[in-house]
């Protein structure tokens, strides 16, 4: 529409990001510099996974309008990847876990939104036509914030040898729900219909839920054995 | 955190092809134009724009973009102006260009078979109306889909704005409504360089020494005329008058082969180009025969028959412009027209019409005028009674208005007498009621109604019958089944003085984009920055939560304690 609505769009995107970032306590730690690498391992990791998904899934010629679930569930596995990612990205930082884990999300979810926000946006919600797509897309982000959030303290946990194991089945059914988290919407979207707005909605409540479970565990590893702040 | 980003760059600096990749899509994408996203595309023909004999006619501009109003809103200059067919008068459309309204769009029924007859017969005085004004605002045709109609709701909706009773209530509706601007992709009309048109002519020989034989030339044009170009299918005029010719040509070319029937009679077949601008196909065919060859068989022509709307009504009406002597051989066709529509089609209301030629008006009444300028006997056969007869120059003219069975029957009775004229069966002693076009010289009325379909299946009008058109493939081929000497007359205008100037642009594409009024972005800002502020307040106060996870942690240790 104009560069107004740009400007709301890139506000509504960015700011919580950037309040995230500075309020976490990240700023006090200097971690700026830390969270551009983690960006910089992000476009690493994408660009492995697109080599995969080209040599292994080639672009099918049959395009209709039918989910092709297995195929659909092959090619989101390749998304792992990101947990492999984040996993590297938190070893190669010295610190406490919470700050691994606020850095390493911080890095991936930013350059994330750059890299796939903010083209889109400027192409669209600068044009002339008016859509609330760029708006959802914004608030989509925010939503992808906490959940790279989420994800990042499930891989944390995960590697803890110190963790509950009773406890590591639930961290997998997450790690494995936020893996396969577009893939359940690409379903949904299919067998309910869900409208754009609704869509965000399930997914906030979704993310939302994920996100309180995953602070439980955390809670419950940290206070569990307070020894864990340093390590 | 600015000091850091300083740092980050600081690694950039010096280091060329890096800042050089960073910096060159930026540029890139900051100088791009604006983007364009189409919500909506649909294809807009724009109303007629000509120059004929030095008087320009018709709109004289073709860029729209602009915000959309209904027709009852307030506020419409500079404001596109979308309507429904039905809601149109002439006298809102002078309100709309008193108002200086920037553009109109005219959404027409999809089906307009399915209209009343008095809304198309309003529609027509309304097109006619349009061409006697001096239009400088495009105005546009659509046909309506599902879409359209969609935005056409929409613009309704968000034109009440104008009207609401309090600045509050203006305000909100403005935030909610859904605006469409409105762009087309068409640059300024111009003048089409190499516009041209084309007559098709054939005969039939008589038996005999062919200048020494006296001729009967039958002419019908086929091109096409309504309030916009791309819209003129012409069924009736003159889809229908081109389809009888086919099917004369076809019925005399079969008792011309067969050397028992061989008539010491020629016969003459023109298909005219530029009908409907003053038949200027017809003048240049008139003027090529009559000034520049010697004994041509139209300067001896012992009369002509123009043919135009023939395919529907009861009536029958031979336009002259001196009634015939007697004893003169169009006097004699007239008579046979007569006896043998009295005797085999008694519901035909036949009548001769007269009327003078005016030479102080612009345009000629009929095709046959132009033969009479030359003094050359002719005769218009059309079913309307009066040149007047807006139908003749209008969209609404369409396949559903001709009756296939009337054309067929208005051709036998056609071909009847000029049989019966060209065999002299009357002096023969035959009467009316004798059928020449049985068993195998039958009317083949399936063949007419398919040659109606394809001729009707596609706009005719002048502009769009260039060279190359099928149209003109098809016609020549098919007089060229049944004629000889077959060809073709192309009519290029004077480079200086030119008789017509034809214009692009007549057909584009129009984007209808959804915008939101600048208010709603105000507002959109606001609740963006209240949005933002909670989340702020909901980062500052997250020990709150991970105070409360971690006092439900530690009571449930606890219980496990216990």
């Amino acid at each position: 529409m104009t560069l107004f609505h740009f400007g709301n769009c890139v506000a509504l995107a960015y700011v919580p990001y950037f309040l995230t970032y500075k309020f976490s306590g990240l700023s006090e730690y200097s971690a700026f510099w830390k969270c551009v690498q983690a960006g910089g391992a992000y476009l690493a990791t994408q660009l492995c996974k697109m080599l995969i998904l080209a040599t292994f899934f080639p672009a099918s010629e049959t395009g209709g309008g039918n989910l092709d679930v297995i195929g659909e569930f092959l090619k989101t596995s390749v998304d792992f990847g990101d947990l492999i990612g984040i996993q590297l990205i938190m070893s190669s930082i010295p610190g406490k876990g919470e700050i691994k884990i606020m850095t390493a999300a911080m890095g991936w979810a930013t350059a994330e939104l750059v890299m796939t926000r903010f083209i889109p946006m400027w192409v669209g919600a600068r044009g002339v036509e008016f859509d609330w797509k760029y708006i959802q897309m914004s608030l989509e982000s925010n939503i992808n914030l906490v959940q790279h959030i989420a994800a990042a303290v499930l891989v944390w946990l995960w590697s803890r040898h110190d963790f509950n194991r009773s406890l590591l089945p639930v961290v997998g059914t997450l790690l494995g729900l936020s893996v396969y988290r577009p893939l359940i919407v690409e379903i949904l979207i299919h067998a309910v219909g869900l409208g754009s707005w609704t869509l965000l909605l399930a997914k906030a409540l979704f993310t939302g839920a994920v996100g309180l479970v995953t602070l439980q565990l955390y809670v419950g590893l940290v206070h569990s054995n307070p020894s864990n702040h340093y390590d | 955190m600015y000091e850091e980003a300083g740092e980050v760059f600081d690694i950039f600096r010096g280091v060329f092809p890096i800042s050089f990749l960073l910096f060159v899509p930026a540029v890139l994408i900051i100088v791009s134009p604006d983007p364009v996203e189409a919500a909506h595309e649909f294809s807009v023909y724009r109303m007629q724009q000509f120059d004929l004999q030095g008087t320009s006619y018709g709109c004289r501009n073709a860029i729209v973009n602009m915000e959309a109003r209904s027709l009852g809103a307030s506020m419409l200059t500079r404001r596109c102006v979308v309507t429904r067919l039905a809601d149109l008068t002439v006298d809102k459309f002078k309100d709309l260009v008193d108002q200086s309204a920037g553009a109109v769009l005219v959404l027409l029924p999809d089906d307009l078979s399915n209209v009343p007859r008095e809304n198309l017969e309003e529609f027509i005085e309304l097109e006619h109306d349009l061409m006697d004004q001096d239009v400088n605002t495009p105005v546009y045709f659509a046909v309506e889909d599902n879409t359209l109609t969609k935005i056409y709701a929409a613009i309704q909706d968000g034109s009440n704005t104008d009207k609401a009773a309090t600045a509050t209530e203006a305000l909100l509706h403005a935030a909610s409504a859904n605006g469409f601007q409105m762009v087309t992709t068409a640059t300024q009309a111009t003048p089409i360089k190499d516009a041209q048109i084309t007559s098709i002519q054939g005969k039939l020989s008589g038996l005999g020494i062919e200048e020494h034989l006296p001729t009967v030339a039958i002419v019908a044009h086929y091109d096409t005329f309504g309030i916009a170009p791309h819209l003129s299918y012409g069924a009736d005029s003159n889809g229908s008058g081109m389809v009888a010719l086919l099917e004369l040509a076809r019925l005399f070319s079969k008792l011309y082969d067969n050397p028992k029937t061989h008539p010491k009679f020629n016969l003459l077949f023109l298909l005219s180009g530029g009908g409907k601008f003053n038949y200027q196909g017809t003048k240049r065919w008139i003027e090529d025969n009559l000034d520049h060859t010697d004994g041509s068989l139209l300067s001896e022509v012992s009369f002509v028959l123009c043919l135009d709307s023939v395919g529907s009504g009861d009536g029958l009406y031979l336009h002259v412009s001196k009634p015939p002597k007697e004893g003169s051989a169009l006097h004699s066709f007239l008579e046979e027209l007569k006896t043998v529509l009295d005797a085999q089609f008694p519901v035909v209301n036949f009548t001769m019409v007269h009327k003078k030629i005016n030479l102080a008006e612009d345009l000629l009444a009929w095709e046959h005028e132009r033969f009479s300028i030359r003094r050359l006997p002719a005769a218009t056969l059309s079913h309307f009674p009066t040149h007047r007869a807006l139908e003749r120059q209008s969209i609404t003219d369409q396949k559903f208005q001709v009756d296939p069975g009337v054309l067929t029957r208005n051709i036998r009775g056609l071909a009847e007498a000029l049989a019966r004229h060209i065999y002299n069966l009357t002096a023969k002693g035959h009467d009316g009621s004798m059928e020449i076009f049985q068993d195998g010289l039958n009317l083949h009325p399936k063949s007419i109604e398919a040659w109606l379909n394809s001729v009707t299946a596609q706009p005719r009008a002048a502009q769009l019958i260039g060279k190359d058109h099928t149209l003109l493939s098809t016609m020549e081929q098919a007089m060229n089944g049944y004629l000889k000497d077959v060809r073709r007359l192309t009519f290029k205008p004077d480079k200086r003085d030119p008789e017509f100037v034809f214009y692009s642009a007549m057909q584009t594409t129009m984007n209808a984009y959804n915008v939101k009024p600048a208010v709603f972005d105000l507002f959109l800002a606001v609740g963006i920055a209240v949005y933002l502020g909670l989340v702020y307040v909901a980062i500052i106060n997250f020990h709150f939560l991970y105070n409360f996870v971690t006092s439900i942690n530690t009571i449930k240790v606890k219980v496990k304690h216990q």
